[in-house]
């Protein structure tokens, strides 16, 4: 299997808690995940979607509170649209729309949350490494 | 930057010429809207004041490139290639890459698409009647209008109709242009944003993709994509043989040859000279001459136009602030001022900007006309006379 890189943005709230119960329970996560944690998946804009593929990622997942738990109002809400738009741009570049995915949690779902990152890093796996790296990235990966 | 560097640049744009007659200042968009910024006052500090980085790095992001300074300098300083080279250092030596819009989205889809092994599905939008082929001798540069029309659906903005536009023109002149699906972005604002190793990147394989489906002449109807294929590309891949053709020109020429005729379009209109197609690359007449050719569309001209045009407050993506706002506003208040229902352009970021600015909730009212590319007027209206 080829080594891919996956990257988490993980809401600070509700997701980043299951994160931290499935830690506290000593659950097993994918060894090729790293997670940025930000306080709302609003903050997250298109460009720094695509600016994760572009440093190397083979595939993103937003782990994101359901949109009525959202501590701000409409992050998840700006979430579906960003990762709506990026996919689509995903698609037209031929990276494929797949290596985009987002996620809602509820506090609760620690064990969910661990299997929807296993789920994808196997998806990543079977589509190997994300074909529009630029030089550099690849240099360096 | 070491004190050679800057000597050697300062006598190759002339800047040791400068009469510090401050006409520059006086022209530049973004003094005009307030912004304390002097492309006199840079190259003073350029030879006397080195020591000023702060100034002189931001002065040298700042610039929207624009070249109304160039237009106005009794001693021919082209700024404008100035700062291209100035940011070209800069970016290399510290890594600045200046203050990018919308977060570095387009810079980042740009960079991505120097992968060697990308297979875009650029061409989806693609409809049975425009007639295209896959390789052949001449081919139509898209340029990015399929990832605008993703990236800007917020603001309503239509740029692949401009490529449809001019496929169905093409069409009518009986070519059936190539369109290649993996082409690649010209790396215009790469380029304009001191990124010269993708920028070539992009060229060299652009230039690839470009022999191997054939192609001996490329139409481009975006006025960025036809100054870096035909002016910056071959100075990057120096056995460049490719014809590089405007599609307002093509037109005009086989107009010339006589048994094209338009149909009426009653409309008012005024057209902004974007600033590649214009300053850079001295295509003025070409569109006023074909608006002029469509009976019943009247074109009113701005109250700066041709070699004056005002700016739309941009290029390359990067600094967009308040003032390149101001600019807008002012541009659009100028249309307005015409009269005109419509405002022609013939660039998709003039568009884009132009668009963004008409959008602003506090000014839309007085701000909205409808905005197009002048090539969809020329298609809707085209017909065979003889």
């Amino acid at each position: 299997m080829e080594k891919v890189k996956i990257l988490g943005i993980c809401c600070n709230w509700t997701p980043f808690a299951c994160f931290n119960a499935a830690g506290m329970a000593h659950l097993q996560m994918p060894p090729n995940f790293r997670l940025v944690r930000v306080m709302c998946i609003g903050r997250i804009n298109q460009a720094l979607i695509l600016r994760a593929f572009e440093h190397g990622a083979d595939g993103v997942i937003l782990l994101q509170c359901r949109d009525e738990d959202c501590r701000y109002g409409p992050g998840p809400e700006v979430g579906h649209v960003n990762v709506d738009r990026v996919r689509r741009i995903l698609s037209i570049m031929g990276i494929g729309q797949k290596r985009l995915v987002e996620k809602s949690f509820a506090a609760h779902e620690k064990s969910e949350l661990v299997d929807a990152l296993w789920e994808f890093s196997e998806e990543i796996e079977k589509l190997g490494p994300n074909p529009a790296k630029p030089r550099q990235e690849m240099e360096a990966s | 930057m070491d004190d050679q560097t800057i000597d050697r640049i300062l006598k190759k744009h002339n800047l040791y010429q400068c009469l510090e007659c401050g006409k520059c200042s006086a022209s530049c968009p973004r003094m005009l809207t307030g912004k304390e910024y002097s492309p006199r006052l840079l190259a003073q500090k350029l030879i006397e004041e080195r020591d000023d980085e702060a100034f002189i790095e931001s002065s040298v992001w700042e610039c929207l490139t624009c070249g109304l300074c160039s237009e106005r300098c009794p001693s021919a300083i082209q700024f404008t290639n100035f700062i291209l080279e100035m940011r070209t250092i800069l970016a290399a030596e510290k890594g600045m890459k200046g203050c990018r819009a919308h977060d570095g989205a387009i810079h980042s889809w740009i960079r991505m698409m120097t992968s060697p092994d990308i297979k875009q599905n650029r061409l989806e939008w693609l409809t049975p009647e425009l007639k295209t082929t896959s390789s052949g001798p001449v081919a139509y540069f898209v340029g990015c209008a399929a990832y605008f029309d993703v990236f800007f659906a917020g603001i309503e903005v239509d740029t692949l109709s401009i490529a449809r536009d001019s496929i169905r023109l093409l069409n009518f002149l009986d070519i059936e242009p190539a369109l290649l699906e993996n082409e690649r972005c010209c790396g215009h604002d790469l380029l304009w944003t001191g990124d010269r190793e993708n920028f070539e990147t992009l060229c060299r394989q652009n230039y690839e993709e470009f022999k191997k489906a054939g192609i001996s002449e490329i139409v481009v109807s975006c006025p960025e994509c036809y100054q870096v294929l035909g002016h910056y590309m071959p100075e990057v891949v120096p056995e460049f043989d490719i014809k590089v053709t405007l599609l307002l020109t093509k037109l005009e020429t086989e107009i010339k040859k006589g048994g094209i005729g338009f149909k009426p379009q009653p409309d008012k209109v005024t057209y902004q000279d974007p600033c590649r197609l214009g300053r850079m690359a001295g295509v003025y007449d070409t569109p006023r001459n074909l608006i002029e050719q469509v009976p019943e569309l009247s074109l009113k001209e701005m109250e700066s136009y041709g070699r004056s045009a005002l700016c739309c407050g941009n290029s390359a993506f990067i600094n967009c602030d308040h003032y390149s706002k101001l600019v807008q506003v002012e541009r659009l208040k100028q249309a307005r001022a015409t009269k005109a229902r419509t405002l022609l352009t013939a660039c998709p970021k003039c568009m884009i900007h132009l668009t963004c600015a008409m959008r602003d909730p506090f000014r839309k009212g007085p701000l909205a006309l409808e905005i197009k590319d002048i090539v969809s007027v020329l298609a809707d209206s085209i017909e065979w006379t003889g």
